[in-house]
């Protein structure tokens, strides 16, 4: 496959193809698709064994083969099922920072996790939240859709005028189904993300909160007296930067990243904290593949 | 007790001073130009501001602490400019004399740099010391007082005042300065404009005593309590403990005895200190190496020398003792060898052997130069101009009498001086001699036991005359003072013409006491003896010079090279006071050198450094005041080194800040 996408690197999506989206809930699918589903009922069909590896789910260990045998194998079952999955991008002033920028890095996360939507036969649909609802994005489906998902994502641009909270709630509007739903963003919300992510919870979606921030944000490099000024509201902050105060800034960083992890640990969402500066390939093979979203 | 201040700037300096700290604080005031920067988003800044906040006064402090240390800077800087200090001693009273010793001795250099240093720097001390309202004075006093600075209440003049003294080489004498002080620190005597006029006015009738603060050494006699008046001493001893010192207290030059044109120099050399000492001694004249010894010294111990100069007719002496020691006025001493210069002595006389026998031998040849005239001579020019410009140091008027009487010493035979103060008895025949003053020297040495006089007549000498012969009818030679001069009277003739044949009238030119008596007249009245040169000079003391000469042309070198005009006291002899300096000192009319003098220390009580601790002033004992501390403890230092380690806490803190 050539790709000239500056998206993705070929690697990378060479290295994508052979993931999947895994879903911990149980969702039932308005078409076939190629994912398996451990959907309890008549719909539950044996398909295979398999070797167990380290990080594969418990759960799924035969555990009388074990008995029988001493080793261990996971009972794959047949998936009769598409999934759902939503990229939710958070394309606001602030996303704007950094190099690469956090948008970019968003943008590239997205790609990757709908290709390998794409790859399986998923209904894979990113939006960014200041899409108007008159004018829904479309729904992709099959490798084939995959360069017109690569122009999608790339004609997000930043500098949407919308709240994090009115973004998500138009959102769950659009989109009622169940699925997975990732969330780029950066929390950055003066108005709190908490109850902006309530309304995902409300959607019984497997959410993923995937917050990027900067380098410039997690480890600021200022000096002196400065006049900060907010790119989206300009809102100004006098500060006098000092060794203490940004020994103070740090501490209320962490306090914010911790309680926004609390935060959705506590509501059943799985949080990540993503680094700008984290190369893409091990972002999405070595985190997200921890935190259980891709395989 | 209540740091003192010294103002140390003038009101528009304070004023510059003073606008700093308003500065700073308003330069901290002004709105900082801060850098705008955009950021993603200022959540997190807004919320870490916001936790400061909370403990805003402590946040605040912090935020200004910089502002304040600025402030403590400069306050510390104008705290050191105000120089505070601690009061060392509290002064007494509100009227004070400063009586400053510079004589001799306070050159000493046992304490450094010398003992007038030290008192100067103590008394200046004390000036600090004083309160606003206090008057002082200033002495400063040898054995003469001289009033530095009038009562006043102008610090400044007073330390002016106390470093204008200069050391001197004078001995020591208190009772003279403390007549000076309390004659000066009466009420009343405030100079100068410095001290209102209001406080002038309001003095209170019954004045209470001035605190009269002595620096001195200690080396004066005591006192009595009529020369302290309202004077209330302290004493504040000078000096320390035991110092060394070697001086020469004599020297001498003496012709020598058996070869007149050699001389011999006499020393005497004293160790003061309490320890034995070596010494080198060097004599050089006329600035060469002429004699050197060596001697050792036990402590108060006193050591004879004696050099053999050579033949010397005149040149100076000096004699050099090499020692370290604490006081070097002491080292050195002086003799300046004069060629004598023989008395001009005139005769006038219409014939008389006898007189001109004695007036011939060779006795009188070395101390005097004679010239016979004949009375015929009193009516010349000559005569009347010698005889006014004081020519003449002895004129003797045989059987006449001048017109007027000369600017010299006479001896009247068988006459007296003119004015109706002299008078001449009536003829009596064979007066005998009665007494002879036998003290004075005219008559020393005379026996006039054999001595018969045919006919003579009575002298009436004016009152502080002296009667030298005393016959049965009245003195027959009496010596009486006139201004500068001394006239003599002789009532009987030694010598008569009677048909043009001499004829004598006594017996005593052919005893041995006549020449003897002609000697010792020639040598008292022609002022022979006054040998100025051999004889030392204490520093101060004034000198009486005779010199020739018209009267500008007489100079006096010093041995600082400066040059001064002695005053007159009479044609041909002058006054010199200046003799302040230790040295030679040279006398010169015109281009020629007349004399020179040596000034020598020579004080036993001056070479003597260790210093007195108490002394009696009015039967009453004064005691140094020893452990007294008279220095303003000065504080400037410690704070300006406080201010120090405020710029540098300052700088650290601003670099810690600005550092990420």
């Amino acid at each position: 496959m050539s790709t000239t996408s500056t998206l993705l690197s070929p690697e990378l999506l060479a290295r994508l193809e052979k993931m999947e989206l895994l879903s911990r809930k149980i969702f039932r699918g308005r078409m076939k698709g190629e994912r398996r589903s451990r959907r309890k009922g008549q719909s539950v069909e044996f398909a295979d064994f398999r070797n167990y590896v380290p990080g594969d789910d418990l759960r799924f260990i035969d555990w009388n083969t074990y008995a029988r045998l001493e080793r261990l194998f996971l009972k794959l079952f047949l998936e009769e099922e598409d999934l759902h999955f939503y990229a939710l991008i958070d394309a606001s002033a602030s996303m704007g920072f950094g190099d690469p920028t956090k948008l970019r890095y968003a943008q590239q996360l997205a790609a990757a996790l709908g290709f390998v939507g794409l790859i399986r036969g998923d209904r894979v649909k990113i939006e960014s939240l200041g899409q108007r609802p008159t004018a829904p994005s479309p729904v992709f489906r099959g490798r084939r859709s995959m360069w017109r998902m690569f122009d999608h994502v790339e004609s997000i641009v930043p500098g949407e005028q919308v709240s994090l909270a009115s973004g998500i709630k138009n959102f769950c509007l659009r989109n009622s189904g169940k699925g997975i739903v990732v969330l780029l963003t950066d929390l950055m919300d003066k108005a709190g993300y908490e109850p902006a992510l309530r309304y995902l919870l409300a959607q019984r979606m497997d959410v993923y909160i995937v917050q990027i921030l900067s380098a410039e944000e997690l480890d600021p490099e200022l000096n002196g007296d400065l006049r900060l000024v907010d790119c989206e509201d300009g809102d100004e902050t006098e500060v006098t930067v000092t060794a203490p105060l940004l020994k103070r800034y740090r501490k209320t960083l962490n306090a914010f990243v911790e309680s926004a992890r609390e935060f959705c640990t506590r509501r059943g969402m799985v949080y990540l904290l993503a680094n700008n500066t984290v190369p893409l390939d091990d972002m999405i093979t070595d985190y997200l593949a921890r935190r259980g979203l891709v395989r | 007790m209540w740091p003192t201040w010294v103002n140390m700037l003038a009101w528009w300096q304070w004023a510059v001073l003073l606008a700093v700290p308003p500065a700073i604080i308003s330069l901290y005031f002004l709105k900082l130009r801060r850098r705008p920067v955009e950021v993603p988003s200022t959540y997190l800044w807004s919320r870490t501001v916001e936790d400061l906040h909370v403990n805003s006064i402590w946040q605040r402090l912090r935020r200004n602490l910089l502002l304040l240390l600025q402030l403590l800077l400069v306050l510390l800087l104008i705290l050191a400019l105000l120089r505070p200090a601690w009061r060392g001693h509290k002064l007494i009273g509100h009227r004070f004399v400063f009586l400053i010793d510079n004589s001799a001795s306070m050159k000493a250099t046992d304490v450094e740099p010398s003992r007038l240093d030290d008192a100067k720097h103590r008394a200046s001390a004390l000036v600090d010391n004083m309160a606003s309202g206090d008057v002082a004075m200033i002495v400063s006093f040898a054995d003469t007082a001289r009033v530095e600075q009038m009562l006043t209440g102008n610090r400044a003049a007073l330390r002016r005042a106390i470093q204008g003294i200069q050391p001197t080489d004078r001995p020591t004498s208190l009772v003279e300065a403390l007549k000076v002080a309390a004659a000066q620190a009466r009420p009343g005597e405030t100079s100068g404009a410095s001290v209102d006029e209001k406080e002038t006015d309001a003095r209170p009738a019954d004045t209470p005593p001035a605190t009269a603060y002595i620096l001195s050494d200690g080396k004066f006699a005591s006192v009595g309590e009529s020369s302290l008046g309202n004077l209330k001493p302290v004493f504040l001893p000078v000096g320390g403990e035991s110092p060394a010192n070697v001086a020469i207290v004599a020297f001498q030059t003496r012709r020598q005895e058996k070869q007149e044109n050699r001389l011999a120099a006499f020393a005497q050399i004293k160790n003061f200190g309490d320890k034995k000492v070596h010494v080198e001694v060097t004599l050089r004249l006329d600035g060469e190496l002429n004699n050197a010894d060596r001697a050792s010294i036990g402590p108060g111990e006193t050591q004879n020398l004696a050099f053999d100069v050579g033949e010397v007719d005149s040149g100076v002496l000096e004699l050099i003792v090499r020692h370290r020691d604490c006081l070097a006025a002491d080292d050195r001493a002086w003799v300046a060898v004069n060629a004598p210069r023989p008395a001009e002595i005139l005769l006038v006389t219409p014939g008389n052997q006898p007189l001109e026998l004695a007036l011939g031998t060779r006795s009188v040849d070395k101390l005097a130069h004679v010239s016979v005239k004949p009375p015929l001579f009193l009516k010349t020019r000559d005569y009347g101009a010698a005889a006014l410009d004081g020519f003449y140091d002895l004129v003797i008027y045989d059987r006449c009498r001048p017109d007027a009487m000369p600017q010299a010493n006479t001896f009247f035979i068988g006459n007296v001086p003119l004015g109706d103060r002299w008078t001449l008895g009536p003829r009596t025949d064979a007066p005998q001699i009665i007494d002879v003053d036998a003290a004075h020297p005219i008559m020393q040495w005379l026996a006039l036991d054999d001595v018969l006089i045919w006919e003579g007549r009575s002298i009436g000498a004016p009152p502080g005359a002296s009667t030298l012969i005393d016959g049965d009818s009245g003195p027959l030679l009496a010596i009486a003072p006139r201004e500068a001069f001394q006239d003599a009277a002789l009532g009987f003739l030694l010598v008569d013409l009677e048909g043009g044949e001499p004829v004598s009238r006594t017996n005593w030119p052919i005893r041995a006491s006549f020449p003897m008596f002609v000697f010792n007249t020639v040598s008292y009245l022609g002022g022979a003896a006054a040998d100025v040169g051999n004889q030392s000079v204490r520093p101060g003391q004034p000198v009486v010079l005779d010199v020739e000469g018209p009267r500008e042309s007489v100079t006096v070198t010093g041995p600082d090279g400066q040059a001064t005009r002695p005053s007159p006291v009479r044609p041909g002899q002058y006054q010199f006071s200046a003799t302040d300096r230790l040295g030679t000192y040279t006398v010169r009319s015109g281009k020629t050198l007349v004399s020179r003098f040596a000034v020598n220390l020579f004080d036993r009580n001056e070479s003597d450094l260790a210093p007195r601790k108490t002394f009696d002033a009015g039967g009453e004992k004064i005691a140094g005041e020893s452990g007294w501390e008279a220095a303003r403890r000065e504080i400037w230092r410690p704070l300006l080194l406080l201010g120090l380690v405020v710029l540098i806490v300052e700088w650290l803190l601003y670099t810690r800040r600005v550092s990420t």
